[in-house]
């Protein structure tokens, strides 16, 4: 075994042709999830049954990996009643998973509901599917079209939140493992892991430069917009003016990577009902509606600057220590209307809503 | 993880995504960039449209009512009391209807009109939907001598001048709205008529206020002022009668302004239409619609490939009904109930003659049919009746639900058949783009419940005119020959991936141009219009009202104000020193109703609006056609 240092620098390189020997073993210990060749041309994250249906040349997955960590529905907590008795069981799903070549942004967007979680009060079904979860990330030498993932530094190259840090360096990956979940999937493999040379280290180094002059300047300027949204700067009649933009679909809690809001309903009845955790929308007009019919964000322009306060605020960038967004671009693929994250971040940083 | 790729069953836009399930079992809803109508976007209701048959209170074994009770019984003995029951009513010579469903698929849909006019000889056929949009329909037929027209959302996203008849886009349509948008950040202008400053008039180019039932007098302006623009060169080279007669009708309009700038705008290369059923007299609503697709006409931007008019229909397949002839009147493919060809075509393949003349609506039909077949859906949901429409249900000597929700129809139905949702299930829908599209199966129904389309072939077997389908697709093929527009279709849905096809109307060959009526009289004496806001209420469909994330959304409202409420406008309010929750009192020539009021700043003066779901609370003051002249007083 590695000392714990050495293990945050455990770093391997794997032969392409070996890639698939990797895949089976790592199939004969859980469930593999990667990005594969979905219905109708979409790339999906799935459950593979074989190491060929991984994709490793691939524009980033609509829909994110959050599923298998948070799904939409959540079965949580089991209810019988017997007789007089009520009994509550928690359920947690403890099938071991492999998210393979996640993209950086959205291996720390999985750290970020990690921790998110793992704060205090600890959500335990959360954590017991993450226990379980390895995170493998594929290095972007090439960004993708929407992502900004240089903005909220989660990319183009790992950035926290991987066990195993993959980077293609043309005949063979780098595999770095940060730790021991990473090193663990590692292990067992012999001969298919060779150390890493100084100068296979330094290809990586220099691959991740050249892929963020990729962004050249278009990037989407998070720091003044966080300083006005967390000081208030934001006039009003901007908010209200950008919500005429939004349709309140709900789709950008949803498909973002590190959104977790939720809400909680039981289905079932005669005796045995199941309580689900469902993804819910703070853009949802009903999503803070008191019993009483007061709803302290009654106006759509209340709502969205909750959002992006939640965010982008410093007062939320101190206490999560990152950035409500990993750059994925997601948004802006979604948005039934025009108010996706570096639209707005750029109207606020404009204090200026685009002319129409 | 399953990621099935299926078409959205709650509005007409008909965007396709991925249902997710694991072991069996609904979990999720994926949006997908691939598909031709979502492109990745998909609305509230599409992201949580797996909630519905997930959560929704599910039918699961078939029924029987028995000393006033509903029991349990076998599928047999459920479908054996069912053709002894309505053969018993056949043969003493009492009327049968049938009512399917824009919530069902074509498949469904169209083999309860064979059960219907081969199976029970019946020309009662309908769907209670029709009853709001057929005068839209008929309007733009009247025009067009077809209602099959349509547009796509590309059209509106690529379109320079875009008219929309205010409903509130953004709620009812949020995909085509999403489309205006687009339209609107490339350049486009809007120009809206309403009578609120909602999220579309707010981002419009120039909004027309107009009192409810008086849409007719600004499409009007609009017409005289785009003739006396005059057309564009190179436009309108299909024969047009009655434009004499419409600029004699016209002569007096007034026209504003903005009218004159809005027609300004219609000389553009593209143009789009957009025009929802509206609430109040029938006849009206005919004449408005056949004057906005004249408007259509006469700009030139009828006959253009991606120009033109796009009725918003509410529910995922109301333009699917429409095609496979679920009407009183229609045979499959719109042709006339006694046109003898098409009588010809569908004797031969249902190999039974058809019944002769016209059926009654949903509307009558309840009033005055004995036995009822009503398939996936809730009559006092939908029909502007509402809630008094149950007493014409409980009157029914016979009448078999097939459902896959427990909807209010349950609870008067004689026998219940549980069928699939649409997340169990294989069919299509046609959305209101004219696109026949896959509805695919994530998972089994629940417990005994079939799929809809095998229980009405059984029911079709059993009355004598069954064939030997064996799956959803067979049945599709039987449409396609039933509805030639539909045989195109046939090869783009077999072929796997979405399986969405666009079909074609058929070929204009002369125009009927028509104005508006002119609106009502200055009531007299009454000061304020009352009128219904929308004409579906999503809030009581089953697959939103069982969906824990979307009943929050939509039901809020009616458990604040379970009387219901009219919404006015705040300096109206401020005159007649109420507030926020306190009562008025309306006052009609039909009757009086005392509501709280909801305040709203957007809102025209002296107009009132409640919203469709509200209307039974509404139904001591509101006339039959539902705009109605009032006088408010505090109560």
């Amino acid at each position: 075994m590695l000392s714990e240092l050495e293990m945050e620098r455990a770093v391997f390189t794997l032969r392409k042709r070996d890639v698939t020997e990797w895949l089976a073993r790592l199939l004969g210990q859980g469930e593999v999830i990667a990005p594969t060749s979905g219905p109708c041309g979409e790339v999906i994250f799935s459950k593979i049954d074989s190491p060929e249906q991984v994709l490793w040349d691939f524009e980033n997955p609509l829909s994110p990996p959050k599923q298998f960590v948070l799904p939409q529905t959540d079965p949580i907590v089991r209810i019988e009643c017997k007789g007089k008795g009520t009994q509550v069981a928690p359920i947690h799903d403890n099938r071991r998973r492999f998210l393979f070549n996640v993209r950086p942004c959205d291996a720390k967007a999985i750290a970020f509901l990690t921790r998110m979680h793992e704060t205090e009060p600890a959500d335990a079904s959360y954590l017991s599917r993450a226990a379980e979860t390895t995170v493998i990330s594929l290095d972007c030498n090439a960004p993708c079209t929407l992502g900004f993932c240089v903005c909220s530094d989660s990319g183009p190259f790992a950035s926290g939140g991987s066990d195993i840090e993959l980077t293609d360096l043309g005949e063979k990956y780098l595999v770095a493992a940060s730790c021991a979940k990473g090193e663990a999937a590692l292990s067992g493999m012999d001969g298919l892991f060779l150390p890493a040379t100084d100068e296979e280290v330094a290809q990586r180094d220099d691959l991740e430069s050249e892929a963020k002059r990729h962004f050249g300047d278009e990037t989407c300027h998070f720091g003044s917009a966080m300083r006005r949204i967390s000081t208030g700067r934001v006039d009003d009649a901007l908010w209200e003016q950008m919500s005429d933009w939004c349709l309140a679909c709900g789709g950008c809690n949803f498909i973002c990577p590190t959104c977790y809001c939720f809400s909680v309903g039981d289905r079932g009845g005669d005796g045995t009902w199941t309580r689900c955790r469902t993804w819910d929308s703070c853009q949802y007009a009903a999503f803070t509606l008191e019993a009483t019919g007061h709803n302290p964000r009654a106006q759509r322009r209340d709502r969205m600057k909750r959002r992006f306060f939640h965010k982008v605020s410093a007062q939320y960038f101190v206490r999560d220590g990152m950035a409500g967004c990993v750059g994925c671009g997601r948004c802006i693929s979604v948005c039934l209307g025009a108010t996706d994250m570096p639209a707005v971040v750029a109207a606020i940083r404009k204090r200026a809503w685009h002319e129409h | 993880m399953l990621n099935i790729p299926t078409t959205c069953p709650c509005c007409a836009c008909g965007c396709g995504f991925f249902l997710l399930a694991r072991d069996g079992e609904l979990v999720g809803v994926a949006p997908s960039r691939t598909h031709p109508v979502a492109a990745g976007k998909i609305c509230s209701r599409g992201w949580s449209a797996h909630e519905g048959p997930l959560w929704g209170q599910r039918l699961v074994r078939p029924l029987l009512r028995r000393d006033g009770k509903l029991e349990a019984v076998s599928w047999d003995a459920a479908l054996d009391h069912i053709a002894g029951r309505l053969q018993d009513l056949i043969q003493a010579g009492k009327p049968i209807g049938v009512l399917g469903s824009p919530r069902a698929t074509n498949e469904e849909n169209y083999l309860a009109v064979r059960l219907a006019r081969a199976g029970l000889g019946t020309n009662h056929l309908d769907f209670c939907y029709h009853s709001l949009c057929r005068p839209l329909l008929a309007g733009i037929e009247d025009v067009t001598g077809d209602s099959s027209h349509s547009i796509g959302l590309a059209d509106i996203e690529s379109s320079n001048t875009i008219v929309l008849v205010e409903g509130d886009l953004a709620k009812t349509h949020a995909r085509a709205a999403s489309s205006v948008l687009k339209a609107l950040a490339s350049g486009a202008r809007l120009i809206v008529i309403g009578c609120a400053r909602t999220q579309m008039a707010r981002v419009a180019s120039c909004f027309l206020p107009t009192v409810p039932g008086r849409e007719g007098d600004t499409i009007n302006g609009l017409l005289a002022a785009a003739i006396r623009t005059g057309p564009t060169e190179g436009r309108g080279a299909m024969p047009s009668a009655g434009l004499e007669p419409l600029q004699c009708k016209l002569a007096e309009v007034n026209i504003t302004e903005e009218m004159r700038v809005a027609a300004e705008w219609l000389t553009a290369d593209r143009a789009v239409f957009l025009m929802g059923p509206g609430g109040g007299d029938a006849g009206r609503l005919r004449q408005d619609a056949a004057a906005m697709t004249s408007l259509a006409v006469i700009t030139g931007h009828l006959e253009k490939p991606d120009s033109g008019l796009l009725p918003l229909l509410a529910r995922s397949n109301v333009r699917g009904a429409c095609d496979v002839g679920l009407a009183p009147d229609r045979l499959p493919g719109y042709s006339h109930i006694d046109d003898p060809e098409a009588r010809r075509r569908v004797e031969r393949i249902w190999r039974k003659a058809v019944p002769i003349g016209s059926g009654l609506d949903a509307e009558a039909m309840l009033e005055s049919v004995s036995g009822l077949i009503l398939l996936a859906d809730d009559p006092e949901a939908v029909l502007p009746a509402g809630r008094r429409v149950r007493a014409a249900m409980e009157r029914l000597d016979f009448l078999v639900v097939l459902d896959a929700f427990a909807t209010a129809a349950v609870e008067t139905a004689h026998t219940v058949l549980p069928i699939a949702s649409y997340a169990e299930t294989e069919g299509t829908f046609t959305n209101f783009e004219n696109r026949v599209q896959k509805v695919r199966p994530a998972t089994a129904p629940p417990g005994e419940a079939r799929d809809g389309w095998r229980v009405l072939a059984d029911l079709c077997t059993r009355f004598g005119t069954g064939s030997a389908w064996s799956s959803a697709n067979d049945v599709f093929h039987e449409i396609a020959e039933a509805v030639p527009r539909y045989e195109p279709a046939e090869r783009g849905l077999s072929a796997g991936g979405w399986g969405s096809s666009l079909i074609g109307a058929p070929a204009w060959t002369r125009f009927a141009l028509q104005g508006a009526a002119a609106g009502p009289a200055e009531a007299d004496g009454h000061a304020y219009v009352l009128a219904l806001d929308g004409t579906f209420d999503w809030g009581s469909d089953p697959l939103v009202a069982s969906s824990p994330t979307l009943r929050r959304e939509y039901q809020s409202e009616r458990k604040l104000f379970p009387g219901g409420f009219v919404e006015m406008n705040s300096e109206d309010a401020d005159a007649l020193g109420v507030r926020e929750g306190w009562r008025v009192k309306l006052n009609s020539t039909h009757g009086e109703a005392v509501v709280p009021i909801r305040q709203r700043k957007d809102l025209l003066r002296g107009v009132l609006l409640a919203p469709y779901a509200f209307r039974d609370c509404l139904s001591g003051v509101l006339c039959e056609h539902g705009v109605t002249a009032v006088n408010v007083e505090r109560a």
